[in-house]
């Protein structure tokens, strides 16, 4: 059996086409199920420990920005129709943001690099390492926090704030550093690259990549041709709608949830 | 046969730097040599590593003057990705270097990099793999694995892309005993019957000294390279055979212990294996009570089921493989990491982290973050409210040389000492030290010695959790061996460690059981 992880292709679409649905609709029935989708997804196939702390930063980023996209009501004038207005938006995005966390926590940033032609390898690379830097950095911030409490020194307040930054930024820096260097020594850019065991379409892959094409294109459609509400709506403010097709294909995002798991 | 590795008249400094890190080398390494870089902490052996593949001067600037060349090729005018079919590097830590996620691919991320054909590629990946023992981790993703699986995949890496000169930086640092045996056999195994040149950097000697045909002796920037046994007998800290040797005026010096056991066969045997009394002292009031402690990472149980103490007075050694569950007993003790079962108490009461307990974390450059060494140490004190300066602790550990240094611009060894008296500064009455001696040099870890000794006394006691035998052998007043999350043996170093295949210090397979330090031979003989 191929232990090895789903190809890096059907994770770029799943989470485009759950990116996309979140983006054509600001209905909470639809936003909220795909949070509770990705979760799924995400709790399917998490590795490891680090994983798991980089998925609940993005959680985190999302609640705060759905928090603070609705505070910005309090700079014009405030009624029930414009905050939950604001709120809708705020939820849109933190959707976004938790879907993205859900393609971060699942997929190796530097697989997708060996994927890229040729030409799009050094972007590529930027993007991967711009990509590693999330989890890197939180598990930084949880050793050098365990580091300075074994010698009396605790993180809380800005005073403190050097001994948690200082080692984590630079720790940071000195492991990208080592990184680039260990790429080029070991030949990265020197031209005539081959491939090797190129990663099959398994059928798990398959299973996540086609259901979730066909879910962005039951928004699409409904986008379109206008047969659902997506944007329900706020003055005055009437309760959601939740067609069930559009359902369907909010459920058709979650298969990545019970297919192609790693083993534990 | 020919020079595969030159430098001529290689002179460079740092960015920042204000004397030269190596001055004026003259260097000529033959093709299939077994090379060793030996010398204090900081004395330029890093750099000269780095400057094989042209690391040095081109990922670093600084000035570079003189010549390197590699198989015949400039390091000016080659990038180091254009040296990489010839010249594979493997940095001292190695867990960084990784650049994809499983452990397969990483292996043939250099091949596709030079373009090795898909075939070829899949043989050699399995070749490697068998090398260095590796198959059972193929699938695993290098972020999970421990310290010496780390380093043996980074090894393997290096390997697969089929250098003709292999650099390493400290490669047994994070290996237990019997790992470390494993990666020299196998490195030899590739200089012997593959032609390859090896080139690496170490500073415990007795795990590589019996191996290598080539010595290069560091110092300050300067080199000298000969016969093993030339160089490491005029750098006055060898391994503990060779150091035994220069005590007793063996001629010639011993680098193995079968070369210390014919020594030893003509001369006067030492009569019993000694008493130190500081060792088989009475037990005093107990520090750390460990009961029934079971703890675990994630989804995996790391100790089941472990019963400990720690009285007043004891240096306790920690040993056991790469995984056996040492850090982790450690951070337990000092509070840092939740036990899922059992209890742990210091003094009686559950451990407060920096306060009842200091633990210097194997990664030690998690914890400096201020501009001079004399404030990374101040930071301790200012956080328990001390008033007094930094001094002291620096002079204990023989950095006081170095306190208005940036830790950034100091040597591995050098770091490591300075977060050992930042944490040592906390005076807790239980010091914690998880690996304390990578990248020290011997006579770094003498003086590392004399000050856990001292801690000791005085109604305190210390932890040391240690792949390095020697430093067991000299430091410890009891030593326990865990494996599968339990202890699997307690009690007196000399039985202990005497009683071991993989755990025996030096003096003891020279000598047999009780006898663990050079000193103790000399002053018996004498």
């Amino acid at each position: 059996m191929d232990r090895r992880p789903v190809h890096p292709m059907a994770w770029i679409v799943w989470a485009t086409s759950a990116g996309f649905v979140a983006f054509v609709t600001t209905d909470p029935v639809y936003l909220l199920l795909l949070w509770a989708v990705s979760w799924f997804v995400y709790a399917g196939h998490r590795v490891d420990a680090e994983h798991a702390r980089s998925f609940r930063l993005f959680l985190t980023g999302a609640m705060v920005a759905v928090a603070l996209r609705t505070a910005l009501v309090f700079f014009g004038t405030v009624s029930a129709a414009n905050t939950t207005f604001s709120f809708l938006e705020g939820l849109r995005l933190g959707t976004i943001l938790v879907i993205f966390g859900t393609f971060n926590a699942v997929t190796d940033p530097f697989g997708l690099v060996r994927m890229a032609p040729r030409h799009f390898h050094e972007p590529a690379l930027a993007a991967a390492l711009a990509l590693s830097i999330a989890p890197r950095t939180v598990a930084g911030v949880g050793r050098v926090r365990d580091a300075q409490r074994m010698r009396g020194i605790r993180i809380h307040g800005a005073r403190a704030l050097p001994a948690l930054a200082v080692p984590v930024l630079e720790r940071g820096m000195e492991e990208a550093h080592t990184l680039a260097e260990s790429m080029d020594a070991r030949g990265h850019g020197a031209g005539r690259r081959s491939r090797y065991r190129p990663q099959p379409w398994t059928g798990a892959a398959i299973l996540i990549a086609v259901p979730a094409i066909a879910a962005a294109a039951t928004f699409l459609a409904a986008s379109v041709g206008g047969w659902a509400v997506l944007h329900p709506q706020t003055s005055p403010i009437v309760w959601p709608e939740a067609d069930p097709l559009l359902l369907a294909g909010i459920g058709l995002l979650a298969v990545p949830g019970v297919v192609g798991r790693p083993e534990r | 046969m020919s020079d595969v590795l030159r430098f001529d008249a290689v002179t460079y400094v740092y960015p920042e730097g204000a004397r030269p890190a190596i001055e004026d080398v003259d260097l000529a390494i033959a093709e299939g040599s077994f090379a060793l870089a030996v010398g204090p902490t900081g004395s330029g052996k890093s750099t000269l590593l780095r400057a094989s593949n042209g690391l040095v001067p081109q990922f670093t600037g600084g000035t570079f003057t003189g010549r390197v060349s590699v198989d015949g090729r400039d390091t000016l005018a080659h990038a180091p990705r254009r040296l990489a079919d010839v010249v594979a590097f493997v940095p001292q830590d190695p867990g960084a270097s990784f650049v994809l996620d499983r452990v397969e691919d990483e292996l043939a991320y250099g091949m596709e990099n030079l373009g090795v054909d898909p075939v070829h590629m899949r043989r050699r990946v399995e070749e490697t793999l068998d090398l260095l023992d590796l198959p059972g981790l193929r699938d695993r993703s290098v972020r999970t694995l421990s310290g010496g699986e780390r380093q043996r995949v980074a090894i393997a890496a290096a390997l697969a892309a089929g250098p003709r000169i292999l650099v390493l930086d400290e490669p047994t640092s994070q290996l237990d005993p019997q790992g470390a045996e494993d990666v020299m056999a196998a490195l030899q195994r590739l200089v012997h019957d593959h032609g390859m040149t090896v080139l690496l950097a170490e500073h415990r000697l007795e795990r590589v000294a019996g191996w290598v045909d080539v010595a290069i002796g560091f110092d300050h920037g300067r080199v000298r390279s000969g016969t093993p046994a030339d160089v490491i007998g005029h750098l006055g800290s060898g391994p503990p055979v060779t150091r035994l040797g220069q005590m007793l005026g063996w001629d010639p010096l011993p680098l193995t212990v079968r070369a210390a056991r014919a020594a030893a066969a003509g001369g006067p045997r030492p009569a019993l294996p000694p008493r130190d009394p500081a060792r088989n002292g009475h037990r005093h009031g107990v520090v750390a009570e460990v009961r029934g402690l079971r703890a675990s990472y994630a989804e995996t149980t790391v100790l089941r089921g472990l019963d400990l103490d720690v009285h007043e007075g004891e240096v306790l050694a920690v040993m056991g493989r790469n995984g056996a569950g040492k850090s982790t007993l450690l951070r337990v003790l000092a509070g840092i990491h939740e036990p899922s079962a059992g209890q742990v108490q210091i003094l009686g009461a559950k451990p407060r982290p920096g306060v009842d307990v200091g633990l210097c974390p194997q990664e030690a450059d998690e914890l400096l973050f201020s501009d001079s060494v004399e404030h990374e140490v101040r930071a301790t004190l200012v956080a328990r409210g001390e008033a007094g300066g930094a001094g002291p602790w620096l002079a204990a550990l023989g950095i006081a040389g170095l306190a208005a240094r940036h830790p950034r611009d100091l040597s591995a060894g050098q770091r490591l000492l300075v977060a050992t008296a930042a944490v040592a500064a906390t005076d807790a009455p239980l010091l914690a030290l998880d690996e304390p001696t990578r990248g020290l040099d011997p006579a770094s870890k003498e003086r590392l010695i004399g000050f856990v000794r001292a801690h000791a006394l005085g109604g305190r006691a210390a932890v040391v959790a240690t792949h390095d035998v020697e430093l067991a052998a000299a430091v410890a007043t009891r030593v326990v061996i865990l494996a599968g999350g339990e202890v699997i043996a307690d009690g007196d170093p000399g039985a202990v460690l005497g009683d071991s295949r993989v755990f025996a210090p030096q003096m003891t397979r020279v000598f047999g059981p009780g006898w663990l330090t050079p000193d103790q031979v000399v002053e018996a003989l004498t």
